[in-house]
């Protein structure tokens, strides 16, 4: 029986900051070699939509500019968004998106820009010349690949993000949600969001498959994926995690 | 009088610094400066202040070659030009080359100088040098972790061209660099001409999709590479203006020679250039250079002579002859490896390629830019069986190949850098392209003239 999943790249014209498009190559490659079919749908500026249609939202990053355009025409479907959340629609937010799927982003002078207010997180500007950059590694518990147990990339950001759900995972080297608590990202239902890009999913194969399972499960559909050859993936993953200095023997991880 | 005496010592302790350096067979880098800064951080302005004539380079990509060119074309009489060489353009890299001119007692031998400026440096030191003429050749996306967006780097240009006084050569294709060049009288305008122009929008442009003005997006009726093409929006008029230097040259094959035809008052005088460097994106940077030098009085009759004199900055797609011939070229961001790959494409040579991606400071940390690149478009036309990553970011390089369509049996992660250098002696191809970031490109260089034909037989690495 072939599978299908429905993805919406939320502006492409606009959040693309930081190579998002990479995320979306690794999901339909990775989905195809599994018959499972990809289709992404852009929405672009005006084009309208409709969550029901889709099975993944994917929401990047974006200038200041480009992302004050994009929470004003994506207020309109704030609503939905909330309510296909709670149903457990997944969504992959990366930076930027990540904080306008919160509650406000609140900058240096006190003034607070809102959100769409789908999750409760709210960011704060941090010191206009302390944005927190580098390579990041973080725990990963919440997928079933005994292996691989973190997760690796890169993050450029100036907020300071902050929140009581489960993160995404525990910051072992780099800086996270806010430098403070030791966090990294969101897990919320099917929300994942995070701040590294580089792009996310390439190096993270089994976060990859993560994403693609729960839009499976989202749709009705078997979420049985093979395994596939990951060597170039690991060794990339492998990489970060060198260059930071984490041995991955202490982790229980193999590379 | 503190200043002066720091300013005596840090050019003592730099001279000692170049000399050591000389010694040990390391000349060329910016130490010396980075060392007179920390002693001495008015230092640098002191010694700008003392340029009679200040020609600045700036932009995202293609600095080096143009001021390369620019500084070639400009030292055709007795007096010399200074020039700072191989992209060494933040403050430390300026000082180094002003101390090579500089006596002991601060003052500088050579008056004039054509000098490549980092885009955030050039604010800093736009008041010291009081540049006559800055050559903008682009405003495209950077490493990102460098200054974060493209609004920023507009910005810090704009500080750095505040000074009316100052003749700006700008790209006219460039709808970025072209809104810098907006309300500012005297502006020399560089470009190519629109019957070389592929009709339609480009790709994938983002940099210069929206208008700088109004932020309506721009239409474009045709275009010759990145956001490079002619553009204008329909909401509040800004658009391409017929540039003063328009370029031609025949598209699809080998660029040899650039046709130029310079409005001067009310008619055109034509001439032609040969190009040194191949690739359309240096025909961009030997149309710039041109530009500069004309307008700073250099003669039609002389642009020939010096070009003969210029010599290609290191890795700016250098030839190394050879069984195969190997190809060096720098790549540092999406624009510039966009604009080398479609060079490549242009090769109907049967060839392997490498890519050397490391992320050190200098090569930018954040390596996300490869995924910007159009790998896509590359593989699908290019005749290469064969492709190599080397360097610190190997395996991200190797994954953004796989993604785009690469058969993971037909790629190389290489273990060391050196390993490229015995690969490119093996292979049954025509030319072996090494496409490398900063800090690769010099270790390449040095190896690669003295490389020798030893067989070996390569498998795929086993990436487990």
């Amino acid at each position: 029986m072939s599978r299908t999943i429905r993805i919406a790249h939320l502006f492409p014209e606009l959040l693309n900051l930081y190579a998002d498009q990479g995320n979306l190559a690794v999901l339909c490659q990775r989905g195809a070699r599994r018959d499972v079919s990809v289709e992404v749908v852009p929405v672009r500026l005006g084009s309208g939509l409709d969550i029901a249609d889709f099975d993944l939202l994917l929401l990047g990053g974006g200038s200041d500019r480009e992302q004050a355009v994009v929470a004003r025409e994506l207020f309109r479907y704030a609503a939905d968004i909330k309510t296909g959340i709670e149903r457990q629609l997944p969504v992959l937010a990366v930076c930027g998106g990540y904080q306008l799927l919160g509650q406000y982003y609140e900058l240096s002078d006190g003034t607070r820009i809102p959100g769409l207010g789908a999750v409760d997180v709210v960011t704060k500007a941090g010191p206009a010349d302390q944005r927190l950059i580098g390579n990041i590694a973080m725990t990963w518990g919440h997928g079933s690949v005994p292996d691989h147990n973190t997760v690796v990339g890169f993050e450029n950001h100036g907020g300071r993000t902050f929140h009581d759900y489960d993160a995404l995972g525990q910051v072992i080297r780099g800086h996270g949600n806010n430098g403070l608590d030791g966090m990294e990202g969101i897990c919320y239902k099917g929300v994942i969001g995070t701040y590294i890009h580089g792009p996310l999913l390439p190096k993270n194969p089994h976060l990859a498959d993560f994403l693609l399972q729960r839009a499976l499960r989202y749709r009705g559909q078997p979420d049985q994926l093979d395994d596939l050859d990951d060597g170039l993936e690991w060794m990339a993953h492998g990489t970060v995690l060198r260059m930071l200095g984490i041995k991955t023997d202490d982790l229980g991880v193999t590379t | 009088m503190i200043q002066a005496i720091r300013a005596s010592i840090a050019i003592v302790v730099s001279r000692w610094v170049a000399i050591l350096l000389r010694a040990t067979g390391r000349a060329g880098t910016s130490l010396p400066g980075l060392v007179a800064t920390r002693l001495s951080p008015q230092l640098v302005h002191r010694l700008l202040r003392q340029l009679d004539t200040c020609v600045l380079v700036t932009g995202t990509n293609g600095k080096t070659t143009t001021t390369e060119y620019l500084h070639a074309l400009l030292s055709q009489d007795a007096d010399p030009w200074l020039v700072n060489r191989g992209g060494a353009n933040l403050l430390q890299g300026l000082l180094a080359a002003l101390l090579t001119v500089c006596d002991a007692r601060g003052r500088l031998r050579i008056r004039r100088a054509v000098l490549e400026v980092d885009e955030a440096t050039l604010p800093l030191i736009a008041q010291s040098a009081h540049p006559r003429l800055v050559v903008l050749t682009n405003v495209m996306r950077d490493q990102l972790d460098r200054y974060g967006e493209i609004d920023q780097t507009l910005a810090l240009l704009r500080r750095g061209l505040s000074d009316p006084a100052i003749t700006l050569v700008a790209n006219a294709d460039d709808p970025l660099c072209a809104a810098l060049a907006e309300g500012r009288t005297g502006t020399v305008l560089y470009g190519f001409s629109s019957e070389v122009a592929t009709p339609g929008f480009p790709d994938g442009v983002r940099d210069g999709a929206f208008c700088l003005q109004c932020g309506e997006e721009l239409h474009y009726s045709g275009y010759f590479y990145g956001q490079f093409g002619l553009y204008d929006c329909e909401h509040c008029g800004f658009g391409r203006i017929e540039p003063h230097f328009t370029g031609r040259v025949s598209s699809g094959e080998a660029i040899t020679q650039l046709e130029i035809s310079e409005v001067a008052g009310r008619t055109a005088i034509q001439y032609s250039v040969s190009q040194v460097l191949s690739g359309l994106y240096n025909a961009y940077n030997l149309l710039s250079a041109v530009a500069a030098a004309r307008t700073l009085g250099v003669a039609p009759d002389r642009l020939h002579a010096g070009l003969a004199r210029f010599s290609p900055p290191i890795g700016r797609m250098q030839v190394f002859a050879g069984d195969p011939e190997c190809v060096l070229a720098l790549i540092k961001n999406p624009a510039g490896a966009n604009s080398v790959l479609r060079a490549l494409m242009n090769d109907p040579r049967e060839m392997a390629v490498c890519f050397a991606i490391n992320d050190q400071d200098a090569d930018g940390r954040d390596v996300s830019w490869l995924w910007d690149v159009s790998v896509e478009d590359f593989i699908s036309t290019v005749a290469c069986q064969r492709f190599y990553c080397a360097g610190t970011r190997a395996a991200d390089m190797a994954l953004r190949l796989a993604y785009a369509g690469v058969p993971r049996d037909r790629l190389t992660v290489l273990a060391a850098l050196a390993d490229v250098t015995e690969i490119a002696c093996a292979g049954p191809v025509q030319v072996f392209y090494i496409l490398s970031t900063y800090t690769a490109l010099h270790p390449l260089a040095e190896r690669l003239p003295g490389r020798i034909r030893v067989p070996r037989a390569v498998g795929q690495e086993d990436s487990a």
